[in-house]
């Protein structure tokens, strides 16, 4: 099989005081071995949530309801928790976070965190891991006298990079980066962005990479899947989404054409009219339907899925 | 760093100390010049009748010489300089643990020295203190920990009903009760002080005794406390759980256990020693009633009897090394939070 | 900005009524205010309040009488404390002397004898005076004594303190001789032996003899301007009142009547004032920052350093304050409890935009932090008042207990000390030291549920549904 992972239908519902809230809702996707996937979307759409589930930890008082998730062909729904705790998460899959900010423990060092998740899944003693942790703390371009610091000491960028060291030390098949360059500055985004680029080269790796900011995706990314309202609208090759005849579905559309580009006139910008669906009560059938300026008749009657309109380019939409 | 930090903790503490003794020293300033006028004619008059039988002065001489010495007397107090002055001078004299005579009451050798009195009562208090506070940590955080873990569920609510139920009970008050229990309808426990008369002897017999005797009071002041102390360290906690590095750990496979007995609690440290150590110098001055209660013989008890006897200098002794004690309790607890809380023990980006 | 704190205060009451424990304590409160509210009619003895430490308003009582219902759980019941009036006043002449007999009916149904017996009565003039008890086996007990004053004066005839002698005297024909010969009147249980069965265990092992005792009283009146009136028949049973007696004689229910509306007094005012006064401390400091918020912060941290309660005690000790006097004094440290969190809620609220409009909009310093910052920390103010309120009633009542307390005012704490200065601990006298106690307690968790309650609705992180 050539997809290192495969997502059918999966769900996920937020079950709340006020009710039932379809996070992620019959999500169906691949990856491909080697390749990144992007993940677009406004916030909220599901893509952390997606995440999450992937890796089987959803947020309380989330909780998976259906579907299935094949990693090398292996289906991890129906493994228990200690199962995924031992043999999937970070083994096989592992995520590198959004905000690094808090994402590591502040009251114990760099070297403790890493070792204690090193010798939590290998059988290493000390002098092993120490050169695991050198090893890729170099790979990320930090020296190891990093490693008895605190997080607080770190600067915003060297939090990143030990946070990408630690998703990768394991060596998993595929890393989920959550939005790994949100917080940080320009300069310091690009090196990341390059830095990802040659460690995928290098280790084989194959990427989802999260973001809201379409053109880090369209640097980054082989493939794209855009995201609505806890559903995929689109996925297509990066050629397919950002190349000249321009995408298929309407809301892909728009949210391009929101973004200005640097080297045209920009007079007015274009924005999407109205606000994301609540999620507590969503729009019936196509949930883009009250923002479309294509909406035909029946699409608030009718659930759309994505379906191949092109080798490659799957479409949710009533007009493809 | 960290070493910066703590001197500089210090000194600010001996700085508010500084300065609340010279509040205290004003505010009392009144009724303590009248004990010590009362103590000076009471000297000068014991100090003239051994002057009389040892000399062979004529009377009008021995007015003179009382009148000088009284004079003399109060010069050496400051008692003859403006009221600033003089309560300048209170206040130095008691930041040097010169507190004067007492009135009444004597140390267990039979001293007088307010200061004396006071000193071998400190041990005392803090024996009891002491170890009611690390049980009471102990179990309040534990059963803190099993609350957040299953927020929410019975035993989680019930205990905090519990916390809440006992909110309002004076220590000193459950103190009562159980010596009446314990001490007389059931006599398994002494009914108070520290030690046994006779009192036993050996080193280790000794200790057995003085166990003995702090059992009551130390369940009673623990088992009323250690709730609230549940309840803040399970705040705590859960407010600890929903953050990013909790997911983070959990996602990198971590085990729950180590997640939460490391990361969670070792991050919540911090505010849990600060609110605990808080609340219980808090509850500081109901141990003291306590004291009374099961006539303990430490520094609250003194307050018993100093209000008993109206021993003003032992009084106002004993309030400023209360004080004394407690600054001291406040610095060591920032002193600790330093130690546990990295951003401060390290400090600054590296 | 009204109309959204109205609606915020709402949405408040209606996030706190699913809280159950708030409106359980919400209940209690009420529950208190009533019974403050309804204090003559709860108290047995109106004039507790005042008379409390008057001894000769509670004469009437036992002393140490356990509550009545103290007999609902033993096997042998004691007696209840009563008071009789005249079941028959007969009038006769006899010459120039005006002869009253009254007579007095007691049922002793109980197992346990009464500890005394008192025939009281008011004289005037000339005036002889003869008592006879009839037990209901027939044996009789008489005394008579002949008095003259011509002022009012007070007859009281305790079998306990006055007529041993002739307890012991009925009781020689009957009794043991062994213990006849070792017992005198000073020795025997005088009260237990009157109510005794007849018998060898008259004056020691005394089997009490249940039926019905008449007490007679013969009054010889000499002159027109004597008069015999207001003649009752004590009886200082073992049990007496709701919660019993204390060592001198007092009502402990009215006692804790009263003293609740003191507690909800002392809690009340002082949370309240010292709760507004810091969080208008707090707020100052933190809106108008600058070297206004160093000098408060100072200020704050040196009464931060005071421990409260040995200041209380030693202040309390020189100055010898009022129970007004002392809730001041409560209120002079409790401020700084809020100040810290005010403070930097005020700090957050301050970066908000709207503040900064206000100001553009040219509001004055005043209305923004009236209008604005206030509204928003009441919530908080009140939660943090609930939980004050415990503090300063235990404050009230360990300084009481101390002995430094108010003692013209009935409060728990004044109850406690008295239980504990006359070692009511020691004697095992538990319904004295229980029940204010458990008052305590009672209040403290009243505004503890209720502090709680709002609490966790303004921490919404620390909700588990």
């Amino acid at each position: 099989m050539d997809n290192i992972l495969e997502v059918k239908d999966l769900e996920l519902h937020y079950f709340t005081q006020k009710g039932v809230v379809k996070a992620v809702d019959r999500l169906s996707f691949h990856l491909k071995k080697g390749e990144t996937l992007g993940v677009v979307g406004e916030s909220g759409c599901g893509k952390t949530t997606m995440a999450t589930a992937l890796l089987k930890m959803p947020t309380p008082p989330g909780r998976i309801v259906g579907g299935q998730i094949l990693l090398d062909g292996d289906d991890i729904m129906p493994l228990s928790e200690s199962e995924i705790r031992r043999r999937v998460r970070w083994e096989r899959i592992s995520m590198v976070f959004q905000g690094a900010m808090n994402c590591l423990t502040p009251v114990y060092t760099i070297e403790k965190q890493m070792r204690e998740t090193l010798q939590q899944h290998r059988q290493m003693d000390k002098a092993e891991t120490a050169e695991r942790m050198r090893k890729y703390l170099n790979l990320v371009g930090l020296s190891d006298d990093i490693l008895k610091r605190y997080p607080h000491e770190l600067s915003g960028g060297m939090k990143q990079r030990v946070v990408i060291a630690t998703g990768l030390f394991l060596e998993p098949k595929v890393v989920i980066c959550d939005e790994p360059t949100t917080a940080l500055d320009v300069v310091v985004q690009a090196e990341i962005i390059n830095l990802l680029k040659s460690l995928k080269e290098e280790l084989g790796l194959s990427f989802i990479f999260i973001t809201h900011d379409l053109s880090i995706e369209a640097e980054v990314s082989d493939r794209i899947m855009v995201m609505y309202a806890g559903r995929a609208v689109e996925i297509g090759t990066n050629e397919q989404i950002y190349g000249p005849q321009g995408s298929a579905h309407p809301y892909t559309q728009r949210l391009l054409g929101a973004t200005p580009r640097l080297h045209e006139e920009v007079k007015e910008l274009s924005f999407i009219p109205g606000t994301p669906p609540d999620l507590l009560d969503p729009p019936s059938g196509c949930r883009f339907h009250p923002r479309c300026p294509v909406v035909m008749e029946r699409c608030p009657h009718d659930d759309v899925w994505v379906r191949e309109v092109e080798p490659e380019h799957m479409v949710a939409c009533w007009r493809c | 760093m960290y070493w910066r930090y703590a001197v500089r903790r210090i000194l600010y503490a001996v700085v508010m100390y500084a300065i609340v003794i010279f509040i205290f020293s004003a505010l009392f300033n009144a009724v303590a010049e009248t004990t010590q006028m009362a103590q000076i004619t009471e000297q000068v008059n014991a100090e003239s009748r051994g002057v009389q039988q040892a000399s062979q002065m004529r009377p009008e001489e021995i007015q003179q010489w009382r009148a000088d010495r009284r004079t003399q007397l109060i010069q050496q107090y400051h008692l003859d300089e403006p009221i600033v002055s003089r309560i300048f001078w209170r206040t130095l004299n008691t930041l040097t643990f010169n507190l004067g005579q007492s009135t009444q009451i004597r140390s267990s050798a039979g001293e007088n020295d307010v200061w004396l009195v006071i000193k071998e009562r400190i041990p005392r208090t803090l024996i009891l203190f002491m170890t009611a506070v690390v049980i009471d940590v102990l179990i309040g955080v534990w059963l803190g920990l099993r609350k957040a873990r299953k927020a929410g569920g019975l035993m989680d609510r019930t205990t905090s009903i519990v916390t809440m139920v006992l909110y309002g009970l004076p220590s000193w008050w459950l103190g009562m009760l159980m010596i009446m229990i314990f001490a007389f309808t059931f006599p398994i426990f002494p009914s108070g002080s520290m030690h046994s008369t006779p009192a036993p002897t050996g080193a280790l017999a000794n200790f057995v005794d003085l166990l003995y005797h702090m059992a009551l009071p130390v369940i009673a002041l623990v088992l009323l406390r250690f709730w609230g102390r549940a309840y803040i360290t399970r705040n705590i906690v859960l407010g600890t759980l929903q953050e990013d590095f909790i997911m983070s750990a959990r996602a990198r496979g971590i085990t729950e256990r180590k997640v939460l007995y490391g990361h969670t609690l070792r991050s919540s440290a911090p505010p849990i020693v600060t609110m605990s150590l808080l609340a219980l110098l808090a509850s500081f001055g109901g141990a003291l009633i306590f004291e009374g209660i099961f006539s303990w013989p430490g520094m609250g008890n003194l307050y018993w009897v100093a209000v008993q006897q109206n021993d003003v200098p032992v009084l106002m002794g004993n309030l400023a090394l209360t004080t004394g004690l407690y600054i001291a309790g406040l610095a060591l607890l920032d002193l600790i939070y330093g130690l546990l809380d990295p951003r401060v023990k390290v400090g600054g980006k590296a | 900005m009204k109309r959204k704190d109205m609606s915020q205060l709402r949405a408040f009451w209606n996030e706190f009524k699913r809280v159950k424990f708030g409106i359980v304590g919400l209940v209690l409160f009420v529950v208190f205010v009533l019974i403050v509210l309804l204090e003559p009619v709860l108290m047995p003895y109106r004039d507790a309040n005042d008379r409390w430490r008057d001894m000769t308003y509670w004469l009437d009582s036992p002393r140490n009488a356990k509550p009545v219902w103290v007999n609902w759980f033993t096997a042998k019941d004691y007696a209840v404390a009563e008071v009789l009036e005249p079941t028959s006043v007969t009038e006769s002449q006899v010459g120039s002397v005006r002869m009253i007999t009254m007579e007095f009916d007691y049922d002793f149904h109980y197992q346990r004898p009464p500890s005394d017996l008192q025939l009281v009565t008011r004289l005037t003039g000339n005036a002889s005076v003869q008592m006879e008890l009839i037990r209901p086996d027939g044996e009789t007990l008489s005394y008579q004594r002949s008095t003259s004053s011509s002022g009012t004066r007070e007859l009281r005839l305790s079998i306990a303190q006055n007529l041993q002698d002739k307890v012991f005297r009925l009781a020689i024909p009957f009794a043991d001789a062994d213990v006849i010969a070792v017992e005198n009147p000073e020795t025997i249980d005088a009260v237990a032996t009157l109510f005794a069965v007849a018998g060898p265990g008259m004056l020691r092992d005394t089997e009490p003899l249940e039926g019905n005792y008449v007490c007679r009283l013969t009054v010889a009146l000499g002159s027109s301007e004597s008069s015999v009136d207001a003649a009752h028949v004590i009886i200082a049973g073992g049990v007496a009142g709701w919660m019993g007696t204390d060592a001198s004689k007092r009502d402990i229910w009215s006692g804790l009547i009263a003293g609740t509306k003191w507690a909800l007094l002392i809690g009340l005012l002082t949370s309240f004032v010292s709760v507004a006064v810091g969080v208008v401390y707090g707020v100052v400091a933190g809106y108008f920052g600058g070297w206004i918020d160093s000098m408060m912060n100072r200020v704050f941290e040196v009464f931060l350093s005071m421990p409260l309660l040995p200041i209380l005690i030693v202040m309390s000790a020189v100055f010898k304050p009022s129970i007004w006097t002392m809730i001041i004094m409560m209120c002079l440290f409790f401020w700084v409890g809020p100040v810290k969190t005010v403070r930097s809620m005020a700090l957050q609220i301050k970066e908000n935009t709207y503040i900064e409009a206000a100001k553009a909009l040219g509001a004055s310093h005043r209305r923004i932090v009236f209008r604005h910052l206030l509204p928003q920390l009441v919530p908080y103010a009140f939660a943090t008042m609930a939980l004050s309120v415990p503090a300063a009633i235990v404050y009230e009542a360990s300084i009481s207990l101390i002995g430094l307390g108010d003692a013209t005012v009935v409060t728990w704490g004044q109850i406690l000390q008295d239980a504990y200065a006359s070692g009511a601990v020691l004697q095992g006298t538990w319904w004295w030291v229980v029940p204010p106690g458990i008052a305590i307690a009672l209040m403290g968790m009243t505004f503890a549920f209720i502090g709680f309650a709002m609490d966790t609705i303004l921490n919404p992180k620390l909700r588990t549904r």
